[in-house]
């Protein structure tokens, strides 16, 4: 590290150090002489800055270490609480600026059971429960045939081309709604969250949340309390599709449905059109069946009727021809052929009238007697 | 186009109307006139719909 610095020359007054040339020589020597190493203590004293950077202290009985960690080493860490205890794989130096010996942390591993994941998982999942967001009650139906689904995912992965070809095969009556986040990296978690809030201001019936398998790490956003709660506050129903079906993430918990796969996700939003089709098949058939149904009952009630018709009239008949019967015996009381059977006769002249009186018989006037049997004539002497 | 699944609400519910009750032809016939036209166009809807895919952009979002 640049020429030595005369021993002899800071021996006296004249000949001293500057303070940037003592930490500097100082960092140097700490440097070469302690290569990157793994440091096991207690965290205590942990701030995260707004930058995201990470300032704690590691100590043990004895002693106690300055230590920073950077934002792009700790991004996908859950933040670690004070007096937990960890493993930190870090360079030892000396921060100049303010003289201190610290280590620079790259990795950090903890010793609880499960480690840093489980220990923050388990905290922001108690806080979800405690909220009452894990409650079964809270879990929305799906809707049976939805017009709009959106999708948070990455654009270009292979999650999106799997959802894409299962809806555009069961249910292509829908819109796809894509909404690309980015689902690993620092800025997940944002990314993921401002996708959301997004969607949760379009008129959209279910909501996918989906993410290829990965690491611990790369779900991580998904695992974020912030996540969780924008999952649980959205106005429609999401399905959550996160890594393998063994990785089960705070998204997934809170979600209305978990689905195994992007694919298994985007059968649980659609209905099958096969399946419909066949259905309305069934309903045509029904249809059809019903209108026979209802218009036997119309051809009864018509026959029903025109039976009391026929009835009606039948008892008008009868009675009509009671009153034939009875007009006719009448009829026959009076008939003047009665008349003549009683002994009494009729006689008319060639032109038919009646001859009733003894000026209309002359002497000599021919005339015709109707008696009961038959007729005869006559000359009046 | 009808939201499909008000399309097939309306037309379960003829059905089970035009099964259930003891109408008079005139009425039989128009439900099943109704029926027939909306069987009709949720067929065609399944049949011949195309999914689209929209995609919406995160940079558009702050508003």
């Amino acid at each position: 590290m640049g020429q030595p610095l005369d021993l002899f020359a800071a021996a006296s007054a004249e000949g001293a150090w500057s303070v940037g040339e003592v930490t500097k020589r100082a960092r140097a020597v700490i440097e070469a002489g302690l290569p990157p190493l793994w440091v096991r203590g207690e965290i205590t004293g942990f701030k995260a800055w707004r930058s995201g950077h990470w300032y704690f202290s590691l100590r043990d009985k004895t002693a106690q270490l300055r230590c920073v960690m950077f934002a792009k080493q700790n991004y996908m860490l859950p933040t670690p609480v004070d007096g937990m205890q960890v493993f930190v794989f870090a360079r030892p130096s000396i921060y100049e600026e303010k003289g201190d010996f610290q280590l620079t942390v790259m990795e950090l591993l903890s010793t609880a059971e499960g480690g840093l994941w489980k220990l923050a998982f388990e905290k922001a999942k108690a806080a979800l429960l405690k909220d009452g967001l894990l409650d079964p009650a809270r879990k929305r139906r799906l809707p049976a045939f939805p017009r709009r689904i959106a999708v948070v995912t990455s654009p270009d992965g292979a999650v999106l081309r799997d959802i894409q070809s299962v809806v555009g095969r069961r249910w292509p009556l829908a819109e796809l709604i894509v909404v690309p986040a980015q689902v690993q990296g620092a800025k997940a978690e944002a990314s993921v969250c401002s996708a959301l809030n997004r969607i949760s201001r379009l008129p959209v019936d279910v909501l996918i949340v989906g993410r290829g398998g990965g690491s611990v790490e790369d779900l991580w956003a998904f695992n974020s309390e912030r996540v969780a709660r924008a999952v649980a506050a959205m106005p429609m129903p999401v399905i959550s599709a996160i890594g393998h079906e063994t990785d089960v993430t705070l998204c997934d918990l809170v979600a209305d449905f978990r689905a195994p796969t992007p694919s298994a996700a985007a059968e649980a939003a659609t209905p099958d059109r096969a399946e419909v089709l066949a259905h309305c098949g069934v309903l045509g058939q029904r249809l059809a069946r019903a209108l026979r149904i209802a218009s036997r009952h119309v051809v009864e009630r018509l026959n029903r009727t025109g039976d009391r018709l026929t009835r009606g009239m039948d008892h008008r008949l009868e009675r009509s021809r009671a009153l034939l019967t009875a007009h006719s015996a009448r009829l026959d009381a009076l008939s003047p052929l009665r008349v003549l059977g009683r002994g009494y006769a009729v006689a008319r002249d060639a032109d038919g009238n009646v001859l009733k009186r003894v000026a209309q018989l002359p002497s000599g006037k021919e005339f015709q007697l109707r008696v009961s049997d038959g007729e005869v004539n006559g000359r009046v002497q | 186009m009808a939201e499909f699944s008000k399309q097939l609400e309306r037309l379960e519910a003829i059905v089970r109307k035009l099964e259930a009750e003891d109408l008079d032809l005139d009425e039989a016939l128009r439900l099943f006139e109704e029926g027939v036209e909306r069987l009709r166009v949720a067929r065609e809807q399944l049949v011949q719909a195309e999914l689209k895919v929209k995609k919406v952009l995160e940079i558009e979002s702050p508003s």
